[in-house]
């Protein structure tokens, strides 16, 4: 298949290694700042008088708009191009983080929290980044590129967790949310060598001329969409139960808390590699194969940990492995989809398969604690877990590698 | 650029975790509590001391040591002394903190604020 990238004008401001720098940033920053909405759950619901499920509400609302909006941003992005979309983004998230600061009733805290920064999440998310990656660097550089901007994201959140409750201790908690919003504004500045890629007409030389109808039409008609769409919800389900319930299991099964700490701490670090990994495998070999043995290799580490007895030693290799393959599937399968249907509708078209990743990451969190009051433990979901890997695998196997004819010139 | 270019990957990451570390400097610097603090406290020395020296110091200043934490030379000490936190640097702590956010991140997930994970691990006196 012979494919072009869009030719970006000569200067440093568009040079490849500028453009993978800046959108690697947007990344960091988008996912760190977002990553640190946790800490104000205590000095919020505090300040206020609130109960943890008012701030408990505008996250999960924050998750489910960032999730709706991913494919309308990634729509926007393919028309108008990255630069635009990313800049007006980076303007609502700054704007949504900042009235986090002033939100004195749940309501406010809704809008805020919850709609303005999911938004804004949405327009800045990797995603984006990803598509604009897609155009503007070298084929053969592709996957590389979408694993080290996953690698970048990873690093948000281990880079600005800590940061952000250090600024909460120092500053207090309102300023805090005034630093972090001043800090989603580098966005704007980052933004610009992404604006080498214009949208709208980008797309490779053997691909058809469709509109965004058409496309999303072809695409939802192609089977091998629909079964990535389908695999990507377990990674959601997986990655999102362990999050939110893994330190609670640890420290059940007589874990001490810093040993916990440290060996999630592992994860993140591991997820960084990972990440980069992926993409540079991505490059040469078969997507679909490695999805294929992430999903059958998550199963097996899985169902070995919780078989044997839960020691130090069993903890950290379970992180340490579990982090190589975290974050692992996001340049394969955005690798995949830009096999299949080309870049010119790459972040809609991921926008979608990724809505998917919410929705199984709300099911993942969700089982996970209403299992856990039902039945007193979390084997089920670690067992359903372990089925849907399985089922993951299975689902991506007849995948087809290549670009869809509906999606081919004649 | 002919092929990943590994060199640039490895650049940027060590510069983002230099950038890091300084920005967690300048902000743990800022976060310090002021020499007049009294109260329950974080009381951080040097990690190549033993814990009889630091337990000696914790007593030295005044305060009432409460436990060691998960970081072997963090205390969480209380004194109602004026000047506590002062005189706990002057016993040769290298500072004394309200709260120190320590624990390592569940990095890179697209699901929820781990905020409990986070009240799980924090390091606060």
């Amino acid at each position: 298949m012979t494919e072009v990238a869009e030719s970006p004008p000569a200067r440093w401001l568009y040079a490849s290694s500028t453009i993978i720098v800046a959108g690697c940033l947007i990344a960091l920053i988008a996912f760190g700042v977002r990553a640190t909405a946790g800490l104000f759950t205590a000095p919020i619901s505090e300040a206020h008088g609130w109960g943890r499920e008012v701030f408990g509400f505008a996250m999960a609302m924050q998750n489910l708009i960032w999730g709706l909006a991913g494919p309308f941003a990634g729509m926007v992005a393919d028309r108008y191009g990255a630069m635009r979309v990313i800049i007006v983004g980076a303007f609502i998230y700054a704007a949504g983080t900042a009235l986090m600061a002033f939100a004195d009733t749940p309501g406010m805290l809704f809008l805020s929290g919850g709609v303005l920064m999911g938004i804004g999440i949405a327009l800045t998310s990797f995603s984006i980044i990803m598509a604009a990656f897609g155009r503007l660097v070298a084929p053969q550089n592709r996957s590389w590129s979408f694993g080290i901007a996953t690698a970048a994201s990873s690093m948000g959140q281990f880079v600005f967790a800590p940061l952000g409750q250090l600024f909460i201790t120092a500053y207090g908690w309102q300023n805090a949310l005034l630093l972090l919003a001043a800090s989603s504004l580098l966005m704007v500045v980052l933004a610009v060598p992404l604006g080498a890629s214009k949208g709208g007409v980008a797309r490779g030389a053997t691909e058809l001329d469709l509109s965004i109808g058409q496309a999303l039409q072809r695409g939802f008609g192609h089977g091998s969409y629909l079964l990535l769409i389908s695999g990507f919800f377990v990674c959601g389900f997986q990655i999102a139960f362990m999050t939110v319930h893994l330190p609670a299991y640890l420290m059940e099964r007589g874990i001490s808390a810093g040993l916990a700490a440290w060996a999630i701490g592992i994860v993140g670090l591991f997820n960084v590699v990972g990440s980069y990994l992926a993409g540079v495998y991505g490059g040469h070999a078969s997507r679909r194969q490695g999805l294929v043995f992430i999903y059958l290799a998550r199963s097996a580490i899985i169902a070995a940990f919780i078989l044997f007895p839960v020691t130090a030693l069993s903890t950290v290799l379970f992180t340490a492995s579990m982090g190589l393959l975290w974050l692992s599937t996001i340049p394969l399968t955005m690798g995949l989809v830009t096999l299949m249907f080309g870049t010119r509708y790459m972040a809609t078209l991921y926008g979608f398969v990724f809505f998917s990743h919410q929705v199984g990451s709300f099911f993942g969190v969700w089982l996970g604690g209403y299992l856990y009051d039902r039945y007193g433990t979390y084997d089920p979901v670690w067992w359903i877990s372990i089925a849907l890997g399985v089922f993951a695998a299975i689902v991506h196997w007849p995948i087809r590698e290549r670009l869809a004819s509906s999606f081919a010139a004649p | 650029m002919q092929g990943p270019d590994h060199r640039l990957a490895l650049g940027l990451f060590l510069s983002l975790l230099a950038a890091a570390v300084i920005a967690s400097m300048i902000a743990v610097r800022a976060s310090a509590l002021p020499d007049s603090a009294t109260g329950k406290m974080l009381a951080v020395f040097d990690p190549r001391l033993d814990e009889q020296a630091m337990f000696a110091a914790l007593v030295r200043a005044g305060g009432r040591p409460l436990r060691r934490t998960w970081l072997a030379s963090v205390w969480v000490v209380a004194g109602d002394a004026p000047g506590f936190a002062g005189s706990l640097k002057q016993a040769g702590a290298i500072g004394a903190y309200g709260e120190l956010p320590v624990s390592p991140q569940l990095a890179g997930c697209f699901a929820y604020a781990d905020a409990r994970s986070r009240e799980l691990f924090a390091l606060r006196p």
